[in-house]
């Protein structure tokens, strides 16, 4: 009887995984969010709750699996209304026809910060309410770094002075070597050069590849005489790297808000900086871009788009969103609230060189051709130009665009 | 004897009962199923309440209530998933590619555009004591009112006498009363649906306070299977599972469709997979080799170490041996990725202040390869090293004393009696070890992720990847993920290995054989 029982058991909970748990239903907003957010979302939800009587479900998933599940249950009639995630994410989610266009940003666009608008534009329609922005800058230590540096030269020079390995100290450090192609992106824009082109158009032109311009090749021999002047370890990698700075004895970092948490613990006395200038021209970093989007197999647009507008585009709940999570609003009413704050300021400096992240999927063969040519080159296997042009080729021949 | 009787009659009668309450519920599970026209869970349910009834109820089928519990599990997580894999092969599934056509079909159908200059309207909207929707619109552009109580927008006059004024406001139009924003908020779901029609002319909601004249962008003709852009009038006829037009523009998203034999087509035709192909393939069965000979060897040495009565505190070694074992391999790769860190790692340091050299781990294509197979041993001995001890058991002691006397050295004794009666049950284990170790993507994609790349060869082949790790990089580092083209090459692979396991097994079996005339 027993060995039934348990049968019949199992086939109810087989049964019961095929019903959808978290899925999207008329008249309940349902939301996927990471552990950053979700709590607070689900406050703010309550306070919707409250006010016009429709259920907000906010459901907690690990970062990266919001979009690969999404994707998945999106189809199967299973996913939320609302997601949160970077824009970087738009370009393989439209191309599944997974996300729903946000019209009524068109007319609210001057409230947000430019650039996070740019990054959630695809083709002629804008497809996710941006929140919040990051970029990398330059993290210093004031004890040993007093004065940050302006331009590129006197970052050599101060870290030339600070640097002595036999002492285990460290003027500046990058992950870099590592190979980090996100974090060698500054770099390369230094001389100008670029990852995709624009087309007539004004959209990414995945067969435009700037990895092997003069300039990309140019910032490859600033990265390779780190390496070879002795200041930054091959070997140095983002562990590494943040484990030094916050044993006080490397003065300067490159990289970006997520790591100031355990500086902060650490009680380093840190500075944050804007990217030095190479011979005039600013070192401009990726920028990366949060924001809400909404799922183009939700059985609640409407009501998202009202949620969205209504009540996550206002400046108490951006506010709300900024204290959970301090990374820079793109909601421009919000961020000028806390535009006093030093750091604020400071990754909004940043934020305003940079160049927001190619979203199309084609992302994924870059990242990995230009890695590899990173390596080859902080390895010395190859010379910068040989290297890239290698990766560029590389890149073209993957994409399809010989 | 009534007791057993009794027995059995209650747990006849329970088993009816049960059975009964479950063929009730699945009825009418099966009935909603009909009606919500969901064939396939409707199939798998009947098959399933089918197969439950015969087994439970048929003398004939007794045996089956014992292997069926098994077999169940084994559809589903074994059978289904490699089913479902090599189907995947066949089709175009991956990025651009995830819906299906009806879903990608109705993504169209159910795109509109504002036309330029498009006529807007302000609502307001009203309900009657049934729930019966009216809608008050009034023209931005001209303020002409229009009223809509079903699908249809009909022109009123504002003196029309259904209307009831209070003030400036119409508050209510025959039985129907006003509604709140609040009720018009969570009557979103419903007028986001509403589709009126005033001539030609479609009106839609477009935000929450405004109705806009909407035109559909596509129209599906189901007899041609063509998408009609209606802006343009070019047709587009499905290619591979995406509408296509005769000049070759492609519209986005396509859907999943079958694709025959395509994605192994590419695989061969494609010289960026086929050329590191080989390079790749003599790695991975070397990797795979020298992990099994090299954790093998360490294993069983420490195993016969082990095994000496005379060696004191065994207990203690044993336990500290095990270690590595008890650790989660990730977090073991982690710690290892770090001690063989060229410039901050321990080994490199250690190295460096004893003998003044430093070893390029990870950054050299021949050290790499060393590397990964040094972390491997430390993860794959403990396993070897257990094996090895309870195998050693096994080999009757009289043997020894037998060789003993008759002359033979330590080193014979371990080549002519140890080896051979150990592989005897070792060998299958072997195998195993082989074909785990040929897709062991953990280790190799942890600890160098397929690098150091080779020097300008324009691959995505590292010095360090095996199959498995560059099908991935293979299958998601293009654009996107494509996962039909990374079934097919794992369906490839998996021939690689049941061939080669295959001829394993036939060398192990020749060995039981040899053994077995010992």
């Amino acid at each position: 009887m027993k060995r039934y029982l348990l049968m019949l058991v199992g086939l109810g909970v087989l049964f019961g995984l095929g019903g959808a748990v978290w899925a999207s239903k008329p008249g309940v907003l349902t939301i996927w969010a990471d552990d950053t957010r979700a709590p607070i979302l689900a406050e703010l939800g309550e306070r919707f709750s409250a006010e016009y009587g429709i259920p907000v479900e906010v459901h907690e998933l690990p970062f990266g699996d919001i979009r690969d599940r999404l994707v998945i249950a999106a189809p199967a009639g299973e996913g939320p209304d609302i997601i949160i995630g970077p824009h970087d994410w738009i370009g393989e989610l439209i191309a599944d026809g997974l996300l729903e266009p946000i019209p009524f940003l068109e007319e609210k666009k001057d409230q947000f910060v430019p650039v996070s608008i740019e990054a959630f534009t695809w083709g002629e329609k804008i497809y996710g309410l941006p929140y919040l922005t990051e970029a990398i800058g330059i993290i210093y230590n004031k004890d040993l770094v007093p004065q940050p540096p302006r331009t590129y030269t006197e970052l050599i020079a101060i870290a030339s002075a600070l640097t002595d390995p036999e002492a285990g100290r460290y003027g500046f450090l990058t992950h870099v070597p590592q190979p980090d192609p996100y974090h060698s992106f500054p770099f390369l824009t230094a001389f100008g050069g670029y990852i995709f082109g624009l087309d007539e158009e004004g959209v990414l032109d995945p067969c435009d590849i700037g990895l092997d311009s003069e300039g990309a090749i140019m910032g490859a021999h600033l990265i390779l005489e780190l390496i070879t002047s002795g200041l930054v370890p091959a070997g140095t990698d983002y562990g590494v790297m943040t484990g030094l700075f916050n044993e006080g004895v490397v003065g300067m970092i490159l990289t970006g808000p997520w790591a100031v948490a355990d500086i902060r613990a650490a009680g380093i006395p840190y500075g944050i900086a804007v990217l030095p200038t190479v011979a005039g021209r600013p070192m401009r970093p990726f920028l990366g871009v949060h924001g809400f989007m909404v799922s183009a197999f939700s059985a609640n647009k409407a009501l998202a788009m009202f949620f969205l507008e209504e009540f996550i585009a206002t400046r108490d709940t951006m506010l709300a969103l900024y204290e959970a999570d301090p990374r820079n609003p793109a909601f421009l009413p919000a961020l000028e609230v806390v535009s006093a704050e030093p750091d604020v300021a400071a990754w909004a400096a940043n934020a305003a060189l940079g160049i927001p992240m190619p979203a199309i999927p084609e992302m994924a063969a870059v990242w990995a051709a230009w890695g590899d040519a990173i390596k080859l080159i902080v390895t010395q296997e190859m010379a910068p130009e040989d290297a890239l042009r290698a990766a560029a080729d590389h890149i073209r021949e993957l994409i399809g665009c010989k | 004897m009534p007791a057993p009787t009794c027995i059995v009659m209650i747990a006849r009668l329970g088993k009816i009962i049960v059975l009964g309450t479950t063929d009730a519920i699945g009825v009418w599970a099966a009935v909603g199923l009909f009606s919500s026209r969901s064939w396939a869970p409707l199939t798998c349910l009947l098959a399933g309440l089918g197969v439950l009834n015969f087994v439970l109820l048929s003398k004939r089928a007794y045996p089956l209530r014992y292997i069926l519990p098994g077999l169940i599990p084994f559809a589903l997580m074994v059978a289904y998933p490699i089913i479902y894999n090599m189907s995947i092969a066949f089709t175009n599934y991956g990025t651009g590619n995830r819906l299906t056509k009806d879903q990608v079909i109705a993504h169209f159908e159910n795109m509109y555009y504002l036309p330029e200059g498009s006529e807007r309207f302000a609502y307001q909207a009203f309900r009657d004591a049934d729930g019966n929707l009216a809608l008050l619109l009034v023209s931005k552009d001209g303020g002409e009112l229009y009223l809509a109580l079903d699908e249809v927008l009909r022109p009123v006059d504002a003196g029309d006498p259904r209307f009831v004024y209070e003030g400036e406001e119409i508050v209510r139009i025959d039985g129907y009363h006003q509604l709140s924003r609040r009720e018009v908020v969570r009557l979103l779901g419903k007028l986001q649906g509403v589709s009126l029609r005033r001539g030609e002319d479609t009106i839609r909601l477009v935000s929450l306070n405004e109705f806009a004249v909407y035109r559909r962008s596509y129209r599906y003709d189901q007899e041609r299977d063509v998408l009609v852009d209606l802006r343009t009038g070019v047709e587009y006829t499905p290619v591979q599972g995406t509408f296509t037009s005769s000049t070759g523009e492609t519209l986005q998203p396509g859907f999943v469709a079958w694709v025959g034999f395509q994605n192994f087509y590419d695989i061969i035709t494609n010289p960026r997979v086929t050329g590191p192909f080989f390079r790749v393939f003599r790695w991975t069965f070397l990797w795979a080799l020298l992990s099994v000979v090299l954790t093998f060897a360490l294993g069983l040495g420490l195993a016969i170490l082990l095994n000496d009565p005379y060696l004191e505190l065994r207990h203690v070694y044993r336990t500290i041996l095990i270690l590595p074992y008890a650790i989660p391999g990730f977090i073991s790769i982690m710690v290892w990725a770090g001690l063989l860190n060229v410039d901050f790692g321990v080994v490199n340091r250690i190295l460096r202040s004893l003998v003044g050299v430093t070893i390029p781990w990870f950054h050299d294509g021949f050290w790499a390869r060393v590397g990964v197979l040094l972390v491997n041993l430390w993860l794959g001995y403990p396993y070897m090293m257990i094996v090895s001890l309870g195998a050693l058991q096994s080999i009757p002691q009289e043997l020894y004393e037998a060789a003993r006397v008759d002359g033979a050295n330590r080193w014979q004794r371990f080549w002519k009696i140890t080896l051979p009666l150990l592989l005897i049950s070792v060998a299958p284990l072997l195998v195993g070890s082989f074909a785990f170790n040929f897709n062991n993507f953990n280790v190799i994609y942890l600890l160098t992720g397929g690098g150091p790349p080779i020097p300008g060869a324009q691959t995505l082949a590292g010095q360090t990847d095996i199959l498995i790790s560059y099908t991935y990089k293979l299958a998601f580092g293009g654009a996107g993920a494509q996962y039909g083209f990374a079934s097919a090459i794992s369906l490839i692979i998996f021939l690689i290995i049941g061939t080669i396991s295959a001829l394993n097994f036939r060398f192990t079996r020749r060995l039981e054989q040899m053994s077995g005339g010992l």
